[in-house]
């Protein structure tokens, strides 16, 4: 009869021992996951080629009308669609095509082992016609970055759109 | 021994394994934090870079404001950072710890950099004259007052803003 007592007092207790264990396991489990959880990284945003449309509107080229001597690019697109001639009686739209493909490439290097794949850029009217032939170089990836900016320079409403191929 | 002294020392002996195996796993927590410590500090830095790189052309130490036109963004004075660039010492630490600011004219291209006397007939401009390592960067409009024949115009030309901040791992302590 004292035999059995103590045998039932010995389960009881390894019972408890082993939830002891159990619970210490878990909780220490607990405080290692929380330790190694590393802090989720948030996402970069696509702040580049948006700038990239916004510095080179205001570059300035060798264009210039009457009133001015130099036309930033933001003017000399709305020259272009005027069909007017720069002061230096070069066509504007010729400047505006050779000064863009120049600061594009000069800006997003394609050869070699670059990141950049290609890249693409599009000056479009309202109605959607193209202010000059789309600029392009490279392939047209799956993984690119674009940004379609409105502008209206004196009152006309024009698109630019810029696609960075990955 | 009596019972209810055997009961005591198998809780004391509990109690001592308890606290043992809580030290253990707080010393490996701690240890599994401070490794990273470096880390998270460069991620920080370079969190802190990124931000700045995006929006520090539009801070009153860079921008064009009104002086060439309309409020444009994106666009530095290259003049007023010229004059940061001599009163640098009173900006110490002002945009991070250790970060150098770098401004490289994209087109025209060149590699000749700035300094009172050659400028504006250069392409970089050093801020901090530290050199630059790992960093951000994101375009910019570099825009100055020039004359011709005596008539003043602003030229702007496209930049790259370059930012690079302190790397944590690289510090031996």
């Amino acid at each position: 009869m004292e035999f059995k007592l103590k045998n039932k007092y010995g389960q009881e207790e390894l019972i408890g021992f082993v939830l002891i264990v159990v619970l210490m396991a878990v909780i220490g489990l607990i405080f290692l996951g929380l330790s190694l959880r590393n802090p989720q990284k948030e996402e970069i945003e696509s702040y580049e080629v948006e700038s990239f449309i916004q510095s080179f509107l205001q570059y300035t080229t060798d264009c210039g009308n009457y009133r001015e001597n130099y036309l930033p690019i933001k003017k000399l697109i709305t020259m272009c669609v005027n069909e007017g001639t720069c002061l230096n009686e070069e066509n504007s739209c010729d400047v505006l095509n050779f000064t863009l493909t120049e600061i594009i490439e000069n800006s997003w290097k394609v050869e070699g082992d670059r990141p950049i794949q290609g890249y693409k850029l599009k000056i479009t009217l309202e109605d959607g016609t193209e202010v000059i032939p789309s600029i392009s170089k490279g392939n047209s990836t799956k993984n690119s970055r674009g940004v379609s900016q409105p502008f209206t320079p004196l009152g006309e409403n024009y698109k630019v759109d810029f696609t960075v191929y990955y | 021994m009596k019972q209810g002294q055997l009961k005591i020392q198998q809780m004391v002996f509990m109690l001592l394994a308890a606290t043992l195996f809580f030290a253990l796993v707080g010393m490996l927590v701690l240890n599994l934090k401070f490794s990273g410590l470096k880390e998270t500090a460069t991620e920080l830095e370079e969190k802190n870079a990124m931000l700045l790189v995006a929006k520090i052309a539009n801070s009153p130490e860079f921008s064009c404001g009104k002086a060439f036109g309309n409020q444009e963004i994106n666009c530095i004075d290259a003049d007023k950072v010229m004059i940061l660039k001599k009163n640098i010492d009173k900006y110490d630490n002002f945009w991070g710890r250790e970060t150098n600011i770098e401004i490289m004219k994209i087109y025209p291209e060149g590699d000749v950099v700035c300094t009172l006397g050659n400028y504006p007939d250069c392409h970089i401009i050093n801020l901090q004259s530290r050199k630059i390592h790992v960093g951000y960067s994101n375009f910019i409009s570099l825009c100055r007052k020039d004359s011709i024949n005596g008539k003043v115009y602003d030229k702007c030309e496209l930049a790259k803003i370059m930012i690079s901040y302190k790397d944590w791992r690289e510090d031996g302590i």
